[in-house]
């Protein structure tokens, strides 16, 4: 009988190590991310050493860490409420060109100055609108949705300038992208300040607490009397707006405003969020989770180039990223199902 | 299982019937040369390789997954049949053999593709948008690594792919290859284990595990004839443009996934008849047609496949139980 | 301490589909009390919390609250009234802090200058936290980071939180349904202290668990449910665990009921034996052979590690020790297809989740389990298939409008046939049947019995986790009984020489 009661204790005791043990593994993955960053960047100056370290390829970093940067903090929220949004590459580059025919450019005689930057953020956040609108109230995946409007967009973005792409003129814009303060440049600034937007809606609004909330499990939101579908709609338009940011600054980068620099954002943006700790179920990570996970994505690309790896390679590369991390964080186990 | 043909599968058959009827007349209206005899024929054999690559698509839609890397599977198979052919043309083997081995190869290439990408899926639990999502940037950027621009196939093996071009009365052999896909995958579906698998873990996964189910397996058989399909669709694009492209798959991955649903299967898995699938293919395929013939914008095209996709699944989407979660 | 009646629930009756899930019970709660309502699965604990709570309403019968009729329509209106529920699966969110979960869907009260005020809120929901008496719980730290037991006093404190506020005098009533199931000893011992706080605050708590010790620690009163009826209503001092547990199960015995002459002596052959089986954190060291043509019975609470040693058995789940040897081959299953192959097959519990495929025909669903013997050169024959469906639809007398209806039309008790069906025409000669009888009605329970007992005359084996004990008693050769994951005796059933249920009760509890 002591033996069995020994036993049973055993029992208990297994399921509250297997809890712990769990618990363990997940603050250690808390963790990884950072790491990870760390190993890539002493992987490079190993193999590398002082051009990987110079002041040209720190600033370069920097400068090319903006632009995924945005795409990633708007697709944080969005992959947060456990939804998923493809339409990276169609917004970024519709944006993109329509930046470029709304301000002094070399194709069209409009010129609206600041203004066309807000038109052109203004044509993303309605799509994010719309992406989630159709998402939640005709209950279409999001996948689907925003996949639909990836192709949407590139065709808007494609038509907007039908066949040459417009160069933009103003030479206050054209100076932008050389232009840097405290030795930062100016768009990462941007990118920045877009950031800290985003930190302060995570951390100091409700609607920040109400989407982990949606993420976690979209019961609980409801039966306090959340409206889940507005703040996913919201999750969706603030997504848009971040895209949009980015596509302004990839025209204003790019000097004039064509379809392709939206082409391959999508994939660094969702294998940065996923690295980051931004779990594909929703609930868990944030803003800082993607900060981190840009720069890893950001660092590896850059250290890629200077080792004179092919950019197909890259995309690839990006793809089984993708796939190890989403392994590693998914749960198993033989009860769940994934679609 | 077409005896569960309920009222909303005949719902989805008529009202796609009307369409093509509409479709057809608008663009008749339109521009008249839209239905003379050449522009059918070529409309018909223009059909084929989606057909194909839906009739593919529509068990993985049939088990509630999906495969968003099926266009890059055809560009990569597109690239690879003829950077085979480009290697071997100049061996002593007879042009036919060369083919049948280029053939052969990419065929299984694509099926061990499609069992790597469910394997991923079934046993790593990745959700299958994600993990083909992978796999799409993993095949583009093959692609291009194997041929960064198209090539095209030396005038002396022309002969070989000449079959391309028969016709058997109206009907091109390509699409009439198709139709014996569809009316096969058909039978396969209603009338074997493994169709009824296939419907009942798209119905209820859990509960068709539970009744003995092999799910795993049918699964993953299912992402292989997928695969099996993209590359059968690359080699018809390979024969019928007699050249390769890193990106002719592209724009098919909307349009496959479109005509699917079009045809009336459910995007959450479980129900829809594969017949319905030629029907949706044929909207999908006359509306690229009738545009090109309209003479749209290429770029209109992209706007307009992003929002018949969008109304195709709105119409066919069960939105009835209010609890329901989605994604 | 003054009594006063705080709650009372007069007659309620509920039915679902057909069977009553609540017959006319009564509940009454005094202020500043712990009220233990104990039951069996399906004896109506949770459906009287629910509808206490708003969640559903009831068939009839009067709730009244401090003297007053009471009548919430959802959790919202019960909480303005000074009554909140703590579930069962934990509602909060592990993402959040403490302080966020406690004021969740309130953060515009502390907003300033569109910016949440955290200092401020952290500082209320320290207040909030010391008024259920846990004064030691950081308001800052994440849920993830908390024990369960923690846990489960933030839970009660939200609630509290929601509920004090609304209420006249102040005093609330908490819900807790089976709150313990998720702790070990010492956060059991915490949870208890923390309850006696409250009450001694002058609140009042009804206490919903299956484990009766617990209950019989934590009450000062204590409801027994059965069946959806009052089976007794007793001080503590007047209660042991022998007495809840007999008033639980009832006396129903009746050798006709069960088709006691139709009981036979199994084979010798064994077709299923478990050496020293075990799960992780679930079960341990299980031994046992099952004959050809034996009923086995496994009793047990719930959580004594009888369900997952079925999803071992249909192969859902693979063992972590020991080895399970089927018809003399040692075997390890990943999938239940392959525990089919052996002939293997589970009636799972949840019939109409788990059971049928809702959106598919009668005749669709019946073959479900068997469409590689109804075909010929890897062809299903349709004939075969119909044909099946119509000889089962006969035997099992299922109520349907054809044999091409869906099953999601048919009634609850005939989408159960519908399974039934499937694991019959499976002609697996292992069956093992998790609670058949759930949510039948009388008349259906006596058929089904009649069927398990051809089932067995043809020579099948069957393992059975009875609804009731007395089923599980009545129906076997021989019974299991488990607790904690451990098989804690084995006992023969045999015709004239059934165990009694006390017997059982002291092994399981």
């Amino acid at each position: 009988m002591e033996e069995k009661n020994q036993a049973a204790l055993d029992i208990r005791e297994e399921f509250a190590a297997k809890v712990k043990a769990d618990n363990r593994k997940e603050k250690l993955m808390k963790w990884a991310p950072v790491g990870v960053l760390a190993a890539l960047i002493l992987v490079f100056c190993i193999l590398k050493g002082r051009s990987f370290l110079s002041l040209s390829n720190l600033v370069s970093i920097l400068n090319q860490w903006s632009l995924p940067l945005l795409v990633a903090l708007g697709l944080t929220f969005v992959i947060m409420i456990g939804s998923i949004d493809l339409s990276i590459d169609g917004t970024v580059g519709m944006v993109g060109s329509l930046t470029a025919i709304f301000v002094a450019n070399s194709k069209n005689t409009v010129n609206l100055g600041v203004l066309g930057f807000l038109l052109a953020i203004l044509c993303s956040v309605v799509v994010g609108f719309l992406i989630g609108v159709i998402h939640v109230k005709f209950k279409i995946p999001s996948f689907m949705v925003s996949f639909a409007f990836m192709n949407i967009c590139i065709g808007i973005g494609m038509l907007s300038y039908s066949g040459k792409p417009a160069t933009i003129r103003d030479p206050l814009m054209m100076a932008i992208p050389k232009a840097s303060f405290l030795g930062v440049p100016v768009i990462t600034w941007i990118a920045i300040a877009v950031l800290v937007l985003c930190y302060y809606i995570q951390e100091y609004t409700p609607f920040g607490r109400h989407v982990y909330a949606v993420g976690t499990d979209e019961t609980i939101p409801k039966a306090v009397g959340i409206n889940v579908n507005k703040v996913k709609i919201k999750v969706f338009t603030l997504a848009g707006f971040c895209y949009g940011v980015a596509g302004v600054i990839g025209a204003l980068r790019l000097g004039q405003g064509q379809i392709a620099i939206g082409t391959d954002q999508m994939f660094p943006a969702q294998a940065a969020v996923v690295i980051g700790g931004t779990a594909l179920t929703g609930g868990k990570g944030g803003v800082m989770n993607t900060v981190v996970g840009t720069l890893i994505m950001t660092v590896l690309i850059n250290g890629l180039t200077m080792m004179g790896v092919d950019p197909n390679i890259k995309t690839g590369i990006q793809g089984v990223i993708i796939l190890a991390a989403v392994i590693l964080t998914i749960k198993h186990g033989s009860a769940v199902i994934s679609k | 299982m077409n005896k569960l043909k309920t009222n909303k599968a005949y719902f989805a058959t008529y009202f796609s019937m009307a369409v093509i009827i509409c479709l057809v007349l608008i663009f008749t209206i339109m521009e008249k040369s839209f239905i003379n005899s050449s522009n059918i024929n070529n409309l018909l054999s223009d059909t084929a390789p989606l057909m194909i690559m839906a009739a593919g698509m529509t068990p993985v839609i049939l088990i509630g997954s999906i495969d968003l890397s099926v266009g890059a599977m055809c560009s990569v198979s597109n690239v690879l049949v003829v950077s085979f052919i480009m290697k071997f043309k100049d061996t002593i083997y007879a042009d036919w053999f060369i083919m049948l081995v280029t053939f052969v190869t990419t065929l299984v290439f694509a099926v061990i593709a499609g069992i790597i990408l469910g394997l991923i899926h079934v046993k790593l639990k990745v959700p299958s948008f994600i993990a083909s999502l992978a796999f799409m940037s993993i095949w583009n950027s093959a692609a291009l690594l194997i041929s960064n621009s198209p090539i095209s196939i030396p005038k002396k093996l022309w002969g070989t792919i000449d079959w391309y071009k028969i016709s058997i009365g109206p009907l091109g052999y390509p699409l009439v290859i198709a139709f014996l896909i569809i009316i096969g995958y058909y039978v396969i579906l209603t009338r074997t284990s493994l169709g009824r698998g296939i419907y009942a873990i798209g119905a209820n996964e859990r509960a068709a595990r539970m009744s003995g189910i092999a799910v795993d397996r049918i699964k993953i058989t299912a992402f292989a004839v997928n695969g099996f399909c993209a590359a059968l669709g690359a080699i018809f694009l390979m024969a019928k443009a007699k050249s390769c492209a890193p990106t002719v798959g592209d724009s098919f991955t909307l349009m496959v996934i479109s005509a699917v649903v079009l045809g009336g299967t459910a995007l959450i898995g479980g129900s829809g008849n594969i017949l319905n699938t030629i029907l949706g293919v044929f909207i999908v395929s006359i509306i690229k047609n009738g545009m090109n013939i309209v003479s749209i914008n290429v770029y209109w095209q992209k706007v307009v496949f992003g929002v018949v996709v969008l109304i195709a699944i709105a119409i066919n989407t069960d939105r009835s139980s209010r609890s329901f979660i989605v994604k | 301490m003054s009594k006063n009646i705080l709650f009372s629930a007069k007659n309620i009756v509920k039915s679902f589909h057909g069977t009553q899930a609540l017959k006319e019970v009564d509940l009454d709660v005094y202020e500043g009390e712990v009220v233990g309502l104990v039951g069996e699965n399906g004896a109506g604990k949770s459906t009287l919390m629910k509808i206490i709570i708003g969640v559903q309403p009831q068939g009839s019968g009067e709730m009244y609250l401090r003297g007053k009729p009471f009548q919430p329509h959802d959790p919202l209106e019960a909480n303005a009234e000074g009554i909140g529920m703590v579930y069962q699966e934990q509602s909060l969110i592990t993402t959040l802090s403490v302080g966020q979960n406690l004021f969740f869907g309130h953060e515009k009260e502390f907003m300033q200058m569109g910016i949440v005020n955290w200092k401020k809120m952290y500082a209320e929901a320290a207040a909030v936290l010391s008024e259920v008496g846990c004064e030691d719980i950081n308001p800052r730290k994440k849920v993830i980071d908390l024990n369960f037991a923690t846990r489960q006093m933030v839970e009660i404190a939200k609630v509290v939180n929601v509920t004090k506020e609304a209420s006249t005098d102040g005093k609330c009533l908490i819900l807790l349904d089976e709150p313990t199931s998720v702790l070990n000893e010492t956060e059991v011992k915490r949870l208890f202290q923390e309850i006696r706080k409250l009450t001694a605050k002058g609140h009042s708590v009804i206490f919903v668990s299956h484990r009766l010790d617990e209950v019989l620690e934590i009450s000062d009163r204590i409801y027994v449910y059965k069946d959806g009826e009052n089976a007794g209503n007793m001080n503590v001092a007047d209660a042991t665990e022998a007495i809840l547990y007999e008033r639980m199960v009832g006396h129903e015995t009746n050798s006709e009921y069960y088709h006691l002459d139709k009981q036979v002596i199994p084979k010798e052959e064994v077709v299923l034996e478990a050496k020293d089986l075990g799960c992780r954190g679930k079960f341990k060291h299980v031994n046992f052979q099952l004959h050809k043509g034996e009923i086995l019975g496994f009793c047990g609470v719930v959580g004594s590690g009888k369900e997952e040693i079925c999803s071992v058995f249909c192969g859902d789940e693979s063992p972590d020790f020991g080895e399970l040897i089927v018809k003399g081959r040692k075997t390890k299953y990943s999938a239940p297809y392959q525990a089919l192959n052996d002939g293997i097959l589970m009636i799972p519990m949840e019939r109409m989740v788990e059971g049928v495929i809702r959106g598919l025909s009668v005749e669709d669903n019946i073959a479900l389990s068997n469409a590689g013997r109804l075909s010929k050169r890897g062809m299903i024959s349709r004939k075969r298939v119909s044909e099946q469906a119509v000889e089962w639809i006969r035997r099992l007398r299922i109520k349907t409008s054809g044999k091409e209806e869906l099953v999601i039309q048919l009634s609850g008790g005939n989408q159960q046939k519908v399974v039934f069906a499937r694991v019959l025409a499976s002609e697996s000669d292992v069956v093992i049947l998790n609670h058949p009888t759930r949510g039948v009605d009388v008349g259906a329970k006596e058929e089904i019995y009649g069927l398990i007992r051809d089932m067995v005359a043809e020579g099948k084996s069957v393992i059975l986790l009875g609804d009731t004990l007395d089923e599980c008693i009545g129906m076997s050769n021989r019974v299991l009984i488990m607790r904690d994951g451990l098989v804690t005796g084995e006992l023969d059933a045999a015709v004239d020489a059934k165990p009694s249920q006390v017997s059982i009760i002291s092994m399981m509890v």
